[in-house]
């Protein structure tokens, strides 16, 4: 008897773990459709059940990492030698040091002179407040990334909203507003560089590896910042519209967080240290990424900070999860064989033909599939995740490749909707402070706007480009 | 007797600890009081917890931490734990030290030996389940949830008695609702009524529900048999024989000024599962405070 019970209990947590092997079986024994190799066949079915294992999360994370890594050789889609090589490349090595900048960068003690900044630039008004936040955490999220941004930001927030008002309910409002400013505007501004999030990386190296070349630091800044300074004071409006305040000023929440910063006290040579080593991470990846890569110059900046005693090697350990980073390159490897088995491109034909009935090229709609796929993959997947599984499609689904990966890439940050999207929208829920249902209060909002002037842009400012 | 006291907020666990903390008043029992919260994604784990390292240096806890000093104020303030425990005060850093599995402040009870307040991470069914397979409790007390997946949840796979919380007026006057069958579990439950009704000097309604018309000797001897026991214990009581859907029965009774007392179906797991049981259903159904005796 208590076996049973232990068994249905297993059964029960494990549902979608059963599910998938399920479907897993079922499309591994249906014959191999016409157009496509027995690998590719087989390649699509390990893809299937990685998705499943990754959105339901029946198994821990690593434990589908490895799954790919055996199934692409148990299946016969590659040599293991061969498999082992794909696995680690330059993007995997740019989020395992994204990851650990973002461990040291928060060590440096950066927030109290960001909140200073914020004070100074915005006042006390409420409304230049949620402007401040949103355009801060863009701009900052450009370059040290978005969930760097959010735990920056958000004890600022806190010290804001608890300070304006003990009253939990009666705060709800500014909460939200101040919350979601830091989340989506750090979104937003995480598209504006490659260095911006793991994703943007892994989409330059498909295209790079499709033979387009390399796009250069600045020239991605060229063909994508401009978007970023549309979208995010157009974030800050939305916010302010879709969630009320009973405060149209925060004195009592400014003078705390005054407090605050005073304590921090003079800028000190250690935080200098630290600034100056990430300004010449900065540097290094606008000027030599295209030689030595982003990733490797994230692991230089990383090695600098532990030379210099400004981060331990214990902090980063401990805030590294070292089975997201090789589920990442599990993902980065199936999209590299997405491509050479020619599945990317038979889902890609199976796509546009399904959509325009295969009689003419999609044109327009085309942008428009691209860009709902990668919003709806980001909001319940992950954006690098996304990227990594859905670029090698979307990458044939017309004829300008720079076109159709950077379309991508950007829908691939409007996470918007979900706590679960992104790292940042993770980090404000963790605060207690707002729920899932404001997610999408906000979030249809913003993500509507966001994928519509995305599309404009794409077919105007673009193409002054390419 | 150890108690086990599930609680997820002040706003939704107040009588849940309230309640909570008067059983173990009366049975002197040892209290863990315990707050589930929720695992972020694998992929957001670590982010989220570089930011929750952000916040502690501003001194903002992390939601689940808070409600825990919440409830370690309730204690201090309602006398439940030593002037010791007291003057030592709340330590979080024992319970965000270990937060990656299971953080735990151990205090020093008044009315018994030990109070522990624990931090656990996950999905809130398992946790509870492993918790109680690893400290063996016999009771757990928790809030009620309209979603009857948790409610059977609760009573198939945690291994002591459940005691779910529901709407409770702590100036009215309650009644035991002792629901019995022939059913294995109803002796202990009748055995868990009589202590409470006498703990609280509450009155008892004893209620078997037959299908039939015609009551049988399994449904009637039970029924007689609790009688006894109340009579032999000295408990009021009033004797219910009625014929309908147990389910509907029991619930239309128990109304908003009983807690229900019943006992663990014998059904086996597989059935429980697909078909579901009484306890599951009354829980369900049912807007009162309920005990499912294991």
């Amino acid at each position: 008897m208590n076996f049973l019970r232990a068994l249905l209990f297993w059964v029960t947590r494990s549902r979608w773990l059963i599910f998938a092997i399920v479907i897993g079986i079922i499309l591994f024994a249906l014959p191999t459709p016409d157009g496509l190799s027995s690998e590719a066949h087989h390649l699509i079915v390990i893809i299937i059940i990685t998705l499943l294992l990754v959105i339901t999360e029946p198994i821990p994370l690593p434990a589908t990492a490895l799954f790919i890594i055996v199934s692409l050789t148990y299946f016969g889609i590659d040599k293991p030698n061969e498999i082992a090589h794909a696995f680690m490349n330059d993007a995997v090595f740019f989020i395992m040091g994204s990851l650990m900048l973002a461990v040291a960068i928060v060590k440096q003690g950066w927030d109290a002179r960001i909140a200073l900044g914020i004070i100074k630039l915005t006042g006390n008004k409420t409304r230049n407040v949620v402007m401040g936040f949103t355009v801060i955490s863009a701009l900052l999220s450009s370059f040290i990334g978005g969930h760097t941004v959010a735990a920056l930001m958000l004890p600022i927030g806190m010290t804001l909203v608890r300070y304006t008002s003990r009253d939990v309910e009666k705060s709800r409002g500014l909460a939200a507003i101040l919350l979601f400013s830091i989340a989506y505007g750090a979104l937003v501004g995480s598209i504006g560089t490659p260095s911006g999030a793991g994703r943007n990386v892994i989409m330059l190296n498909y295209l790079n590896e499709s033979g387009i070349g390399n796009i250069s630091y600045a020239h991605w800044m060229l063909y994508i910042y401009p978007l970023v300074i549309i979208l995010a004071p157009l974030v800050a409006f939305i916010l302010m519209t879709s969630f009320s305040t009973n405060y149209d000023v925060l004195d009592s929440g400014i003078r705390k967080l005054k407090v605050q910063v005073a304590r921090a006290g003079a800028i000190t040579f250690r935080e200098l240290g630290g600034l100056f080593i990430f300004i010449l991470v900065f540097l290094g990846w606008i000027f030599f990424s295209t030689r030595f890569g982003l990733g490797t110059i994230a692991l230089t900046g990383v090695m600098l900070y532990i030379i210099f005693g400004l981060v331990k090697w214990d902090d980063i350990n401990r805030n590294t999860h070292w089975g997201v980073i090789i589920l990442f390159g599990a993902t980065i490897v199936l999209g590299t064989y997405m491509r050479s088995t020619g599945a990317a491109l038979w889902l890609a034909n199976g796509l546009i033909s399904l959509l325009a009935n295969g009689a003419e090229p999609l044109g327009f709609l085309s942008d428009v599939v691209i860009i709902t796929m990668s919003t709806a993959m980001a909001n319940t997947l992950s954006g690098s995740a996304t990227v990594a599984v859905l670029g090698p499609i979307t990458l044939h689904m017309g004829d300008n490749l720079i076109h159709q990966g950077l379309l991508t890439v950007i829908a691939s940050a409007f996470g918007f909707f979900t706590a679960v999207a992104a790292p940042v929208c993770a980090i404000i829920y963790s605060s207690g402070l707002v729920s899932a249902k404001d997610f999408f209060k906000a979030g249809w909002k913003v993500g509507l706007i966001s994928m519509i002037i995305l599309i404009i842009y794409a077919n105007t400012y673009w193409r002054l480009w390419f | 007797m150890r108690l086990l006291i599930a609680i997820s907020s002040k706003e939704y666990s107040e009588a849940t600890l309230k309640i909570g903390l008067e059983i173990a008043r009366a049975f002197k029992a040892c209290v863990t009081i315990a707050c589930v919260s929720p695992k972020s994604s694998s992929f957001t784990r670590d982010q989220v917890r570089l930011a929750q390292e952000s916040m502690e240096r501003w001194n903002f806890d992390q939601p689940a931490v808070s409600v825990l000093e919440w409830a370690f104020d309730y204690l201090k303030d309602n006398q439940f734990i030593s002037p010791e425990s007291c003057e030592t005060g709340f330590q979080k850093k024992l319970l965000v030290k270990r937060a990656g599995t299971r953080g735990e402040i151990n205090l020093e009870g008044v009315f018994c030996k030990q109070v522990n307040l624990i931090l656990r991470f996950g999905e809130i069914i398992s946790e509870l389940r492993d918790e109680v397979q690893k400290h063996s409790y016999d009771v757990t007390i928790i809030g009620g949830s309209q979603k009857r997946r948790m409610a059977h949840d609760l009573v198939q796979y945690i291994d002591s008695s459940i005691l779910v919380v529901k709407q409770i007026d702590f100036n009215k006057l309650y009644r035991v609702l002792l629901a019995v069958d022939d059913s294995k579990g109803t002796k202990k439950a009748v055995d868990f009524g009589i202590t409470i009704a006498k703990a609280y000097k509450l009155e008892v309604d004893v209620l078997t529900v037959s299908k039939r018309q015609r009551f049988g000797s399994g449904y009637r001897g039970a029924s007689d048999r609790a009688c006894q026991y109340l009579e032999e214990a000295s408990v009021k009581y009033q004797r219910h024989l009625k014929v309908g859907d147990p389910v509907e029965t029991i619930v239309a009774m128990a109304g908003e000024n009983h807690i229900t007392i019943m006992g663990i179906s014998s059904k086996n797991p597989l059935k429980k599962f697909f078909v579901g049981s009484k306890p599951v259903s009354v829980m369900g159904k049912s807007d009162s405070p309920i005990l499912i005796v294991k």
